[in-house]
C-alpha cells in the first residue's frame, strides 16, 4: 500500500487522496501579457522531476502541497500552503 | 406526539429487519431491532445502531472558535479531537477552524445554536445531513481491520483523539467514546452513503455473531 503524508491527519493510504494537479505561480492578471497569461492558463510542464504539487486528502477535506519527485514518486515533504515554514 | 416529518438516512436499509420504529427529534427512527437482552448481547459481542437523529450543528471559519468561546462552550484545544460539555453533548474539532456539535436526546445545545441567527463575519454555518452509527462489541477490531484503511489498534483514538479516514470506501469521521459505561466507537458520514454503510458494516457483524441494535438501548427515546 502507497502511503502519504497529510500535514494535519499524519500518515494515511493513498487512496484517501486526490491530485490536484502541479503548484504554479500565477501571474498578475492585470499587467501580465496575453502571451504570459495563456501560457499559465494552456501549457503543464510534464518533464519529470521534483515538483510541488497540489493534494488532496478526502475524509477531511484538506489541501496541502506535496514536494515530489516524478521521476521516482518519492514525496519528500507535504505541508500546508503558506505554512511552509511550520512544517 | 407530533408526527415524524424525516426520517432517517438509513431508514430503508434497516426496513429489512422489520424494526420497531418511533420519532426521535421528528426523525423517524428505529427505536429497536429485538428483546433487550439480545440486543444487549449484541452490543457486547459486535453491534450498530443508527442514532442520525441527534440533533447536530456544525460551524466553521476564523471566527468560529471565539464565538463558540462567547456562547460558553469548552472547545477541544487541538484539532482532530473532541471533548463533551458538562450536558453530555460532543464538541469535535474537525480542523483549525471547523467544529461539529452533537447532543444527547435531552439537551438542546446544538439545536440552540442552529437557531442562532449569526451575524459576525468569519463564522459561518454548515449544514450537517450525516447519517451517525455507534459500533461496540469485543469484535470491533476484527470490523475495523476489514473496512478501515488506518490502523485504529495503536491508540489513535485514545486520549480523545478523533480520526477522518475512509471506512468502506466512504469518508468518515470516527471516535471513541464511553457511553452508559461502554466503550463505544462513534462513526460519522454523509447521509446519502448511510444505506451503503450500514449495510456493509452489519453484513461484517452478522458474519462475526452480531446484529442491529436501536436507538433505546443507549438512549431513553
Amino acid at each position: 500500500m502507497k502511503l502519504l503524508q497529510c500535514p494535519i491527519n499524519g500518515i494515511r493510504p493513498l487512496s484517501e487522496f486526490t491530485y490536484g494537479g502541479e503548484y504554479r505561480d500565477m501571474p498578475d492578471p492585470d499587467t501580465c501579457t496575453d502571451k504570459e497569461w495563456a501560457a499559465y492558463v494552456h501549457y503543464r510542464n510534464g518533464a519529470p522531476g521534483l515538483k510541488k504539487e497540489w493534494w488532496y486528502h478526502g475524509p477531511s477535506g484538506t489541501w496541502f502541497i506535496a514536494e515530489r519527485d516524478t521521476m521516482t514518486d518519492k514525496v519528500s515533504r507535504t505541508y500546508i500552503a503558506g505554512q511552509e515554514e511550520k512544517q | 406526539m407530533q408526527d415524524a416529518v424525516l426520517m432517517s438516512p438509513v431508514a430503508f436499509a434497516h426496513a429489512l429487519k422489520k424494526p420497531v420504529s418511533g420519532d426521535v427529534n421528528g426523525m423517524q427512527t428505529a427505536l429497536s431491532f429485538a428483546d433487550a437482552d439480545v440486543e444487549a448481547t449484541r452490543s457486547k459481542t459486535l453491534s450498530i445502531c443508527d442514532v442520525s437523529n441527534l440533533n447536530r450543528f456544525g460551524v466553521k471559519g476564523p471566527q468560529a472558535a471565539d464565538w463558540l468561546k462567547a456562547a460558553g462552550i469548552k472547545l477541544p484545544e487541538t484539532t482532530n479531537s473532541w471533548t463533551s460539555q458538562e450536558n453530555g453533548s460532543l464538541v469535535m474539532r474537525l480542523g483549525n477552524t471547523e467544529f461539529l456539535l452533537e447532543d444527547k436526546p435531552e439537551n438542546q445545545l446544538a439545536k440552540t445554536l442552529s437557531d442562532t441567527a449569526v451575524e459576525q463575519s468569519g463564522v459561518h454555518k454548515v449544514l450537517r445531513n450525516d447519517a451517525a452509527f455507534i459500533v461496540s462489541g469485543e469484535l470491533t477490531p476484527a470490523l475495523f481491520s476489514e473496512v478501515c484503511a488506518i490502523d485504529l489498534d495503536n491508540g489513535s483514538l485514545e486520549d480523545n483523539r478523533l480520526v477522518m479516514t475512509v471506512i468502506a470506501g466512504v469518508s468518515a469521521t470516527l471516535l471513541k467514546q464511553t457511553l452508559n459505561g461502554q466503550s463505544v466507537y462513534r462513526i460519522w458520514c454523509d447521509g446519502t452513503f448511510g444505506p451503503y454503510l450500514w449495510k456493509a458494516l452489519l453484513g461484517i457483524i452478522e458474519e462475526q455473531g452480531g446484529g442491529p441494535v436501536g436507538f433505546n438501548f443507549y438512549y431513553n427515546a
